[in-house]
């Protein structure tokens, strides 16, 4: 009593023919019309070959205590300055004047990078002088690790200038990354590891604003300070200095890279395959109606290994 | 042959889809004659491509025609090779055109569809004519 099935494979027919016939072009036209349109759909459909990526990382910042700060002290044109570069001090004259500068990293999740910069500086001021605008620019080292290893210097520029006189000036912001071209996926990236100010110069060129700005916005990996929200108290009492506080935090940022060889061929073969297997289960369908019903002439050679002809 | 009844109709369904859709493009041409001119074109320009693309139209009816023809008379409807290369050409030609017609291509693949797929099964729809009523052969 045989009520179901315990077991089942597929015996094999084999079509044969020879080189010449309409049974070969017909091979070679199913060929043609499964392996190459499931390119032409992949293609045609956009994202074929991916040519940039994004990932996320935290960049290992640290504050290279290299600084340097004008104060514009009256609408005339007057001003105060000091900076960590003593060719630049020598060169200011009278006009400088050394503020006391605390600062300090913090690492607030414990991962061992630097997430947060607090500074706080405070300029003294003679008696007649009253603050209207600053200019602060601050190095950082930074450096990512996580497809390429980039290295560089990069710098932090903060400016605000105000009609009345301040007393104070908080700013809050995050040190954000600039992309003009997307990274690569590996290697070494340290074209830009030269310092943004040189404190080996003499010259007056070497710190002048506008020629570090110049300098640097050529660079097609720069950081900028995002500071949507500069808080300018006024109200300045006499003989007290002028406060600057400043927090500056590292967050995880989204970084643009150019994708390798491997990754590019893998995404592409994935498009390909999914297409190219419904088209080969069509025109498979199509190539067993047309050699089981004998459209086109062949020779079968049947399981048990008889030749039939049609 | 018992494939036969089922090459006939698909024949049939495939001339028929790709009757319909040169129809389609010959009403809606529009689209696709701008796609052909620069952006800021002439009306000389848009006459002369319109006109082109009428004459590619009206020689693809013509052929349908000739196919239908040799179709409907029994002078090809049983021969499996001609049944074979119409239904893969008009196939084609239906999955090329539909894509023509929405995404707007220009009218030059038009002529590239035209000759691989509506003058390759005619021609051989005229020799099988001549096969079968100058040399006297039987329609098989």
């Amino acid at each position: 009593m045989a009520f179901y099935e315990v077991y089942a494979h597929p015996a094999l027919i084999r079509y044969k023919t020879s080189v010449c016939t309409k049974a070969t072009l017909f091979l070679l036209v199913m060929l043609c019309l499964t392996y190459i349109p499931p390119l032409l759909v992949a293609y045609r459909s956009q994202g074929f070959w991916i040519k940039r990526g994004t990932y996320e990382e935290q960049p290992v910042v640290r504050f290279q205590y290299q600084t340097l700060l004008v104060a514009a002290t009256s609408t005339a044109g007057d001003y105060v300055a000091w900076s960590t570069y003593p060719y630049f001090n020598n060169m200011l004259g009278s006009n400088l004047q050394i503020p006391a500068v605390s600062v300090r990293e913090e690492d607030l999740n414990q991962d061992g990078k630097m997430d947060l910069l607090v500074l706080q500086l405070q300029l003294p001021l003679k008696p007649e002088q009253q603050v209207f605008g600053v200019q602060l620019l601050l190095t950082f080292n930074y450096q990512l690790f996580r497809m390429s290893t980039v290295v560089m210097q990069s710098m932090a520029y903060l400016q605000y200038s105000s009609p009345v006189p301040g007393a104070k000036l908080f700013v809050s912001g995050d040190l954000r990354l600039q992309q003009r071209t997307p990274l690569p996926h590996r290697g070494l990236y340290n074209a830009y590891n030269v310092s943004v100010i040189d404190g080996t110069s003499p010259f007056a060129s070497a710190y002048d604003l506008d020629s570090i700005v110049r300098s640097y916005q050529k660079r097609n990996l720069t950081t900028v300070l995002s500071c949507p929200m500069p808080v300018w108290t006024v109200g300045q009492a006499a003989g007290s200095p002028f406060e600057l506080n400043a927090e500056i935090r590292y967050p995880v940022e989204l970084i643009s890279y150019r994708p390798g060889f491997w990754e590019t061929i893998k995404f592409a073969w994935i498009q390909y395959v999914s297409v190219l297997l419904i088209f080969i289960w069509v025109f498979e369908r199509v190539q067993r109606f047309v050699f089981q019903n004998h459209v086109l002439t062949t020779i079968p050679v049947g399981p048990v290994g008889k030749a039939h002809l049609s | 042959m018992s494939a036969v009844s089922s090459l006939v109709p698909a024949r049939f369904l495939t001339i028929i889809a790709h009757l319909v859709i040169v129809i389609s493009i010959f009403w809606s041409r529009e689209n696709n004659v701008k796609a052909c001119l620069p952006l800021d074109y002439s009306q000389e320009q848009y006459d002369e491509q319109d006109g082109k693309l009428v004459v590619g139209l009206a020689v693809t009816l013509g052929l349908f025609g000739v196919e239908l023809a040799g179709f409907f008379s029994g002078v090809s409807m049983f021969n499996c090779t001609q049944g074979l290369l119409s239904i893969g050409a008009h196939a084609s030609a239906s999955v090329a055109l539909l894509f023509f017609l929405f995404e707007q291509w220009e009218c030059d693949i038009y002529w590239w569809i035209l000759s691989i797929c509506s003058v390759l099964p005619a021609f051989v729809e005229i020799v099988l004519f001549i096969a079968v009523f100058g040399l006297k052969k039987k329609p098989l």
